[in-house]
Parts: C-alpha cells; sequence; structure tokens
C-alpha cells in the first residue's frame, strides 16, 4: 500500500517526513517495502485490510504518535433519500449488502489534485467517474464499481450465481468462462461483473456515458478469494474483499463518492441510495483481563495505555473490575477473541519495551528424534571416509527418476515449477550424479559425494536413506599410479556404514537394479532385510568415465543396529594360529559360497576368514580361479595345537574339495 | 746432492687440491695422491730424507712430518663434513607431499543447521524431524488456516499429482510442506506439556530458482509451551540465540508481523553486521537484517490439538538456515548451496 504523506496529513497531523512515519508505523507492524520523498510503500499483512487505506493507516498513525484522528476520518452516511431508478435484487448470501446510487454525470478527466493522489498511490487515471471509485476505495478501503446504467438492460441489477459455462469479458478484455461456484451482478439478461474481482467490459464507464450506477457492497471473503484463484485474477477489489472488508461500509463509500463527484463538478445523484442489507450487522464484543494481558507479554502496561491505544484504535473500551470489556470495530475483522486484544495493545505499546526473560526449565528435556543423531554420525563418517556431504534438490527431472523406479511408482508433483522439478526423487543418486557431473564440467574428475536426506515412492512413502556416488581416481600421490575407483570401493562404503554401526550386512548379487551395469551391481540386505543396493551406475552417457555408486534405507539399518549386541567381549586370553589356503574353482563360483562352506565345515576355533588375493592367469585354467585365504583359529579356553589347526584345515579343504571341486594349490 | 723439497709450496699445492675436492671420491683421490704408500708426495718426501745433508736432515724431517700431520687432518675434517652433509640410510625429502587420508567436508547447510541445533540443545530443547510430505491439516488447517485462508497465499504451495495413501487418521499427504510448522502440530498432538522443541528440515515453495529465491529449502522450526510462557521469553530466547549463533554482541528487535498461527507474531531482526547499523546495500539501508519469524502460540493452535489454551501459552520461531548461511559465509546467490560445487566446498572447515 504506496501512502501519500499529504492525503495521511488529512486525517491526522504526522510528521511531514515521510521516514518518520515509516519508521513509527514500521514498528507497529506495517512492514516498510521503500520510502520516497512524499510516499511510503507498507506491506499490509494479510489479516489487516483495513489499512490498505488511508484511513486505516491514519488511525495507526494516530495512536503511534499519541495524536488525534480528525473527524472526517469518520463520515457518517448520511444518504439522500428517495427512489432509485435502478432496481436491486440479492440472491446469494455471498453477498451480505448491497447499496447503489444512481448519478448523472458529465465524464472527463479528474482535477490534477485528484489524479496526482491517485498516481502517487499508484493507481493510474483513467476518468473522472472511475478515479472517483478507486480514489475512495484507496481512502476509506472500500472498492467500488461504477456502471454505465445505460448498458444495464432492464433497468436493473440482480446479484446472483453465475450459470455454468455463462461468460463475461471482464474490464481487461479478457473473456472470462464462470462457473456455479461464482457470484456474478447481473442485469436482467447477463452477468455484467463479477463480484468483488472485476466489472465487465459491456457496462464500463466512457466518454459518452451521462448515467452510472455506483456500486458499494459486501463479499463473503472465501467466495472472493475462490473466484479470483479460479480465474486467476486478482485485483485491488478482490485482494481487499477476500481479506474481508467492513460490512458498515457500503453506505459510507457510496456518500463518499457523491460528496467527491459534487465537489469536483462531476455528477448528481439522481434520487435516492439503494441499500440491501441481508447479512445482520454484529458488534463483537470481548474481554480483556488484566492479567492475562500482564501473563502473555510478559510485562504490566499500565491501564492508561491500555484504554488510550484500544480507544486510539476505535474500540470501545469500559473498565471491568479484572479489566476490560471491549466493543470491536465493524472494520476490525481481523480481531475476534481476546489474544488479538492483547496483540494490539503489545505492538503499540512496543515489544522492545517488554523485558527480557527466559523460559523456565521445569524438568529433564526428551531425547532428540533418534534420525538426528544418525544423520550426524553418518554425515561424520563419511566425510572422515573422504566423501563431500552434498545438498541436492528433493524433486527432479521425470526421466532422471525413470531408471530409479518401478514403473507408476513415482511421485509426481501436480504444478511443478519446470520440468526440472517434476516428480520427487525415488533415489539420491539421481541428484549427486547431476552434482558429479557439474563438477566434472569444472575440471573435477575425482568426485565423491554422498547425501543424507528422504527419498519418495507411491507405495512405500517417504523414506531416509543414505546415497553416494564414487569415481575418478582414488588417492592419487606422487609415491604410487593412480588406480581408479572400482566395485570394491563402493562396496567399502556400505561396509564401513554397517560396521559403524554394527548391522550385519550382506551382499548379495541383484537382479533387479536395471539403473546398474549387468555383473557390476549387488543387493546390500542388512539384518536380514533388503536395504539398498550398490555398483556401477549405467544410466550415464556413453563415454562418460565409471561412477561406482549405492544406497541404504537408514530405517533397515537403524532396525539392524539396534537388534545387535552393544556389550563388549572380554578380550582372548589364548594366542591365535593363522593359516593361509590357497584354492582354485570356477570363476562364477561367489567367494561368499567359500566363506561359507569353509564357516559350516570349520570347528567353532575359526573366528576370522579374509580373502587376501585373487588371480586369474598364468599358472590357473581358464573358466577358474585362484582364491587366498586366511583363516584365523582360537580357543577361548587353551592354547591350539597344531594337531588341532591340522585337524581343522583337512576338514575345510575336503569340505571345499567336495562341494565345489576345489583344487588346493601349493600345500 | 739432491735438491731440497720446497715444503711450502708442496702446502700451497695441497690447499688448492683440497679446495676443489668436492665430494668423497675428489677428496680420496687427494688423499691418494699426497699420502699414498706407494707414490704419495709426501711418502716420497719422507723416503728422501735420508739423502739429505746430515745437518739439515732433522729439520726437514720434522718440516715434512708437521705438513703430513696437517694433510692428514685437513683431509679427516674435510672427510668428515662430507660424511656430515650426506643422506643417511633411508633419509626421506620431507618436503615433498604427504599421503593426506581423503576428508570430506560437511555441507554449509549442515554446518548451520547443527550449530543452530547446538545451540538449541545447550538450551534444554529436542530435536525433532517430520515428513516432507505432509498432509492438509498439519500445514494448514491445524495451524489456524482453514480453506480459502488468505494466509495461505504467502506460502504458494507444490501439490502431489495423486494422494498418498492414508495413515492411521485418515488423512493423506497431499501436498509438500510450505514450512516445518506443522511439526508443531505433530508434536503436541503426541505429547503432553512442557513443550520444549526445534525441528529443522526441508520446506518447499512454488518459488522461481535465482540468486535470492529457491522452491527448496531448510527451515528449524522452534516450539516452546509451557503454564507461564511469555514474549519476554520469546525475545530472551531468541536474543540469546542471534548472540549464540553470530558469536558476538548483537543488537535484535522484534517488529511486529503476521502469522496465522502466532498471536501477537513478530519478525527478529538482528543489526546488519555489514555496517554495524548505519545501513548498507546489504540491510537495504535499514540498518538491520531480518532473520526469522515468530510470535506467541495462537491459542486456535492450542484447540487443534486438544491444549488447554487458557492454562498454556507458548512461543514458536521459525529460521530460515539459507538466509542465515548467506550471512554467515558472505556469499550473495543462494544457488552455490544447491551445486555442490566441489572448489566452494572444500574452502569449509570439515
Amino acid at each position: 500500500m504506496r501512502l501519500p504523506i499529504d492525503w495521511l496529513r488529512d486525517f491526522v497531523d504526522a510528521p511531514a517526513d515521510a521516514s518518520l512515519v515509516a519508521a513509527r508505523l514500521g514498528a507497529c507492524g506495517f512492514g516498510v517495502e521503500s520510502v520516497e520523498r512524499d510516499v511510503v510503500d507498507f506491506e499490509i499483512t494479510a489479516n489487516r485490510p483495513d489499512c490498505m487505506s488511508v484511513v486505516g493507516l491514519a488511525r495507526e498513525a494516530a495512536t503511534a504518535f499519541g495524536l488525534e484522528l480528525k473527524s472526517k476520518a469518520r463520515p457518517a452516511a448520511a444518504l439522500p433519500s428517495g427512489h432509485t431508478p435502478i432496481k436491486v435484487s440479492v440472491g446469494d448470501a455471498g453477498c451480505g449488502r448491497y447499496a447503489l446510487a444512481v448519478v448523472d454525470v458529465t465524464v472527463g478527466p479528474s482535477p490534477d489534485w485528484l489524479a496526482s493522489r491517485l498516481v502517487a498511490a499508484g493507481v493510474r487515471p483513467i476518468n473522472n467517474i472511475v478515479d472517483v471509485t478507486n480514489y475512495v476505495m484507496l481512502e476509506i478501503g472500500h472498492p467500488m464499481h461504477a456502471f454505465d446504467a445505460a448498458r444495464l438492460a432492464g433497468g436493473e441489477i440482480r446479484v446472483r450465481r453465475a450459470r455454468a459455462s455463462e461468460t463475461l469479458t471482464t474490464l481487461d478484455g479478457e473473456s472470462r468462462t464462470l462457473d456455479e461456484t461464482m457470484i456474478v451482478i447481473a442485469d436482467r439478461d447477463r452477468a455484467v461483473a463479477i463480484a468483488g474481482v472485476m466489472g465487465g467490459a459491456s457496462s464500463e464507464v466512457s466518454a459518452t456515458t451521462t448515467r452510472v450506477a455506483l456500486e458499494s457492497a459486501w463479499f463473503l471473503p472465501s467466495s472472493v478469494r475462490a473466484t479470483s484463484r479460479r480465474l486467476g485474477l486478482k485485483t485491488e477489489a478482490s485482494m481487499r474483499f477476500e481479506r474481508g472488508t467492513d460490512l458498515a461500509a457500503p453506505p459510507v463509500a457510496i456518500a463518499r463518492a457523491i460528496a467527491l463527484l459534487a465537489e469536483i463538478g462531476a455528477g448528481t445523484i439522481v434520487g435516492g441510495v439503494t441499500d440491501v442489507c441481508p447479512k445482520t450487522p454484529q458488534t463483537r464484543r470481548l474481554t480483556l483481563r488484566r492479567a492475562r494481558l500482564a501473563s502473555v507479554l510478559g510485562d504490566t502496561v499500565p491501564d492508561t495505555d491500555v484504554v488510550r491505544i484500544l480507544r486510539g484504535l476505535a474500540f470501545v473500551v469500559a473498565e471491568t473490575s479484572d479489566g476490560w470489556q471491549v466493543d470491536v470495530p465493524s472494520f476490525r475483522v481481523d480481531v475476534s477473541r481476546e489474544i488479538d486484544l492483547i496483540e494490539e495493545v503489545g505492538r503499540h505499546w512496543g515489544f522492545d519495551r517488554i523485558p527480557t526473560t527466559f523460559p523456565e526449565l521445569r524438568g529433564m528435556p526428551r531425547p532428540s528424534s533418534p534420525g538426528v543423531a544418525r544423520a550426524r554420525s553418518l554425515r561424520r563418517l563419511l566425510c572422515g571416509a573422504g566423501l563431500q556431504d552434498a545438498t541436492t534438490f528433493t524433486f527432479i527431472e521425470a526421466a532422471a527418476a525413470a531408471p530409479f523406479a518401478a514403473e507408476g511408482d513415482t511421485v509426481v508433483i501436480k504444478n511443478p515449477l519446470s520440468e526440472k522439478f517434476a516428480v520427487l526423487r525415488p533415489s539420491i543418486v539421481p541428484g549427486l550424479v547431476e552434482s558429479l557431473l557439474y563438477n566434472r564440467n569444472r575440471q573435477a574428475a575425482d568426485v565423491r559425494l554422498f547425501e543424507v536426506g528422504s527419498v519418495f515412492s507411491r507405495a512405500r512413502g517417504e523414506r531416509a536413506c543414505v546415497g553416494w556416488v564414487l569415481s575418478g581416481s582414488r588417492g592419487a600421490h606422487w609415491s604410487q599410479p593412480a588406480s581408479d575407483v572400482t566395485f570394491a570401493d563402493t562396496k567399502g562404503i556400505a561396509e564401513l556404514i554397517a560396521s559403524a554401526f554394527r548391522a550385519p550386512l550382506d551382499v548379495t548379487v541383484a537382479d533387479d537394479t536395471p539403473w546398474l551395469v549387468r555383473g557390476q551391481g549387488a543387493a546390500l540386505v542388512i539384518g536380514g532385510e533388503r536395504a539398498g543396493w550398490i555398483g556401477r551406475l549405467a544410466t550415464l552417457s556413453a563415454g562418460e568415465d565409471a561412477v561406482f555408486a549405492g544406497e541404504i534405507d537408514l530405517d533397515v539399518l537403524s532396525r539392524a543396529a539396534a537388534a545387535a549386541p552393544t556389550a563388549i567381549a572380554a578380550l582372548p586370553r589364548y594366542p591365535s594360529v593363522v593359516r593361509d589356503l590357497s584354492i582354485v574353482v570356477d570363476e562364477r563360483l561367489p567367494a561368499a559360497d567359500v566363506r561359507g562352506t569353509i564357516r559350516t565345515s570349520a570347528p567353532d576355533t575359526l573366528v576370522s576368514v579374509r580373502e587376501f588375493d585373487r588371480y586369474q592367469g598364468k599358472g590357473v585354467p581358464d573358466g577358474q580361479v585362484s582364491l587366498s585365504i586366511r583363516l584365523t583359529f582360537r580357543h577361548p579356553g587353551r592354547t591350539l595345537t597344531d594337531a588341532d589347526v591340522h585337524e581343522a584345515i583337512d576338514g575345510i579343504v575336503h569340505a571345499l574339495e567336495t562341494r565345489h571341486q576345489a583344487v588346493l594349490r601349493g600345500r | 746432492m739432491a735438491q731440497l723439497p720446497d715444503v711450502s709450496a708442496l702446502r700451497a699445492d695441497f690447499a688448492q687440491a683440497l679446495e676443489t675436492a668436492r665430494t668423497v671420491a675428489d677428496v680420496k683421490a687427494v688423499r691418494d695422491r699426497f699420502l699414498s704408500r706407494k707414490q704419495g708426495v709426501i711418502t716420497g718426501l719422507l723416503k728422501s730424507v735420508a739423502s739429505a745433508a746430515p745437518d739439515e736432515r732433522r729439520a726437514l724431517g720434522a718440516a715434512i712430518n708437521t705438513l703430513k700431520q696437517e694433510i692428514e687432518d685437513a683431509l679427516a675434517a674435510r672427510e668428515a663434513a662430507l660424511a656430515d652433509a650426506a643422506l643417511p640410510a633411508g633419509a626421506v625429502d620431507v618436503t615433498l607431499p604427504g599421503r593426506v587420508p581423503a576428508l570430506g567436508r560437511r555441507h554449509p547447510l549442515t554446518q548451520v543447521r547443527e550449530r543452530i541445533e547446538d545451540i538449541f540443545l545447550g538450551m534444554g530443547y529436542e530435536i525433532v524431524e517430520g515428513p516432507e510430505l505432509e498432509d492438509d491439516w498439519h500445514n494448514f488447517e491445524a495451524l489456524n488456516m482453514p480453506a480459502e485462508h488468505p494466509a495461505r497465499d504467502m506460502q504458494d504451495t507444490l501439490y502431489l499429482a495423486d494422494r498418498l495413501p492414508a495413515d492411521a487418521r485418515g488423512r493423506h499427504a497431499s501436498l509438500l510442506r510450505t514450512h516445518t510448522s506443522g511439526m508443531q502440530i505433530r508434536y503436541m498432538e503426541t505429547h503432553e506439556p512442557p513443550v520444549r522443541i526445534i525441528a529443522p528440515g526441508r520446506v518447499y515453495r512454488r518459488d522461481n530458482f535465482d540468486a535470492t529465491h529457491t522452491p527448496m529449502f531448510t527451515q528449524v522450526e522452534g516450539l516452546v509451551v509451557d503454564e507461564g510462557i511469555s514474549l519476554g521469553d520469546l525475545k530472551g530466547t531468541l536474543h540469546g540465540f542471534a548472540e549464540r549463533f553470530f558469536d558476538a554482541r548483537v543488537k535484535t528487535r522484534l517488529r511486529p508481523s503476521f502469522f496465522p498461527y502466532t498471536e501477537p507474531s513478530a519478525e527478529l531482526d538482528v543489526e546488519c553486521q555489514g555496517c554495524g547499523g548505519a545501513g548498507c546495500a546489504l540491510c537495504k539501508h535499514t540498518g538491520w537484517i531480518e532473520v526469522l519469524g515468530c510470535g506467541m502460540v495462537h491459542p486456535a493452535v492450542f484447540e487443534a490439538v486438544g491444549y488447554d489454551s487458557e492454562k498454556y501459552t507458548g512461543f514458536a520461531f521459525g529460521v530460515g538456515i539459507e538466509r542465515l548461511a548467506l550471512r554467515l559465509y558472505g556469499i550473495d546467490d543462494i544457488r552455490m548451496f544447491y551445486e555442490n560445487d566441489l572448489r566452494f566446498l572444500e574452502q569449509l572447515v570439515p
């Protein structure tokens, strides 16, 4: 709301210095957008439609500066009586009041003083009639409309619901298709305006207009808002009506407009004013308790200040034994309960005067959500492992999401800003890949990123996950030739996470991960539940360097972690014995199967199995592979003998030979 | 009679030879030339003493022996100096780069978020988390924003094309939460007062993506509910927070504002750190930077969750992490937070 200071000073003797007005009202809840020499642009919050007007802001300024509001800020609606030549019927509850006056006019330009005030307030002058309706709206906050009376068929106004597919060309020249949820102002034959939003072109006041019907009405805020949104049409009028206008204002606005038209010699009323008011005005009477005021603000405001502030803002105040009885003026649509009065007193008393205190801690705080500590330790773990914490958008392109989601399982945004933000990510990885490529395009070849966040699925909803991508070389150093990241690196990240959370991890061949290169992808199973995947991405363009990635569902991880023992086992008292074993087996046989066979065929004294070499080439037949495995044995109660270990190894070798046709090398 | 050797000329010869010897091998060559048992110059001289006149023999022998001793000392000193200068076995060039374990850094938004969390943890707050896909009740209705409430325009909402399956109460997630304030409702629905929580998380608005706007950003919601909580408590808490966050004595002010779910509502401004309140481009010449929105919890919100709005009062606030991060790191383009450019991220502390 652009407030010309000279207009303000019609109603209150506020300082002529715009910056002083801006500062004082800024401290009372009216955000300052900009200050010019003679105009302050205030940001009026949605709860204060009454202050989308010069008089509304004058009332605030009078209270803030401790000044009197001049009497002409509260004009009485002295309406001429007599017959109105246009008949008005209101047929919908969405219209609470409809006042109409018919005026014979001489259309022409407005006088300079009026036009320049409109310009200062940001409204383009059109002609004296339209300008007067806009002037009244800006001054008292109530929208008006002028129809060319000659264009109203049947000489009547009907306020009714629009008919399905009824059309109307509005003042901006657009043809609008209406529906039954909308209220229109119609003549005998058709709609001539969309109630509270915009007038129609056919009854627009023009240079040849000689008689106008001046409308000042009250429309239901929710109805105007719904219509305005449905039509995508926001106007100065709709913004005021949808926030709530003063039910008492229509006759006041008419009276002010008629007086102005007379003053500038633009028109004279014909007959009287019609005022149809189906909605009964109700005075809201509230109670403000002195003790409640003090306890909410944390400060005691002297009674005289409470009364001064409320009366200044046009509340009618009567003192009671424990506070005040307060009648709310009809234009304060935002004030409906005691807390609203407390705010009024507080903001004019001054928030900065309220003493600073601290809430008392009366008990032990509850522990935080488990996800908070989980995300923190994951981030520290992965940063420590050399991955960079990233933040990518939750919504991504549909094409980037498609490989990672089952058909129809993607959560789609109904009103996305653009195709880039069309669907919710089914995986964190596609967003990380975009960041990885962004860095590659800026000459960073070695990129290791991770992100902790939500992924989305129609079937499974929202889930917390960690995802990562690795590419380029690992640990390049002058002391050794560089080597590229491999599958083992992404698997290592999964193993690191599982081990840090003490959750048992199984990695199995995956056949349901079409976004991974065949033969280079695996499923992660944690605590017996499918928890994610790792592998080499197949979604990059041909010729791109390999990217290895992975993702883990954090709730699955947490469940397995919770089930894992946290107690520390006693340290072994007897030494362990280490034996290495090299076997040749079919190359298609997973190492995990070999490990499984070893575990099941070994005595309890086997405490660790670890592959330390995998070799194919000279000395190993085609289609076969040599695996070297280090076995560690230990007995909890005594030192193992050579014979113990021999017996164990014999059993293991026998099992490997019979189950996997393994051949022992160089024993 | 044989010519007598010129001892001082020999001394000069030796000095010159040693002078030019730079390596262990050079020094050995000099040693051989002068002291070798077979061909050494000094060895030869000593043999020639016998042929000197008897009265000169003694003096000549002494002069040659003195020279020999000088030469031996000089050679030993030079050999020791060279040995000192040589690399010991296994010596390394300590100036080559070390093998640095790779180190990632926490994202600036993570760092600011954790910094905020830590400040409130220190004040006895509990950190809670909730869903980013939200239903109309938690995002709007229970926060005193019924359908067609004009305040809904303050937050242009992104909706889902299809409702997700209903939760236990029959509510369908239908939108991306526009603020973390829904967590106030979710928490109060499941906990009795006193309440002292913060709820960090991502929020979404249908905003353009440019230097100052982004359709996704991060908020930290705060909520305190108990008997006797006042606006003064809100002031004290947020002022304390601002001083901790900026690690400085800062001036703050509460400016009345409007949010449907708080009453009274306010914005917290912090004195502009760029100009010390004098006014600059950063603060649009006001001397103040708007930091967060806050207020006393509206009784209608308490009533929506079944709290006694007479018995309890409370305050709530919502901090935008990106806005604070821009301040903290002196950045003027919010897009940098989502590009994950390593040249940017690697400037951070871990």
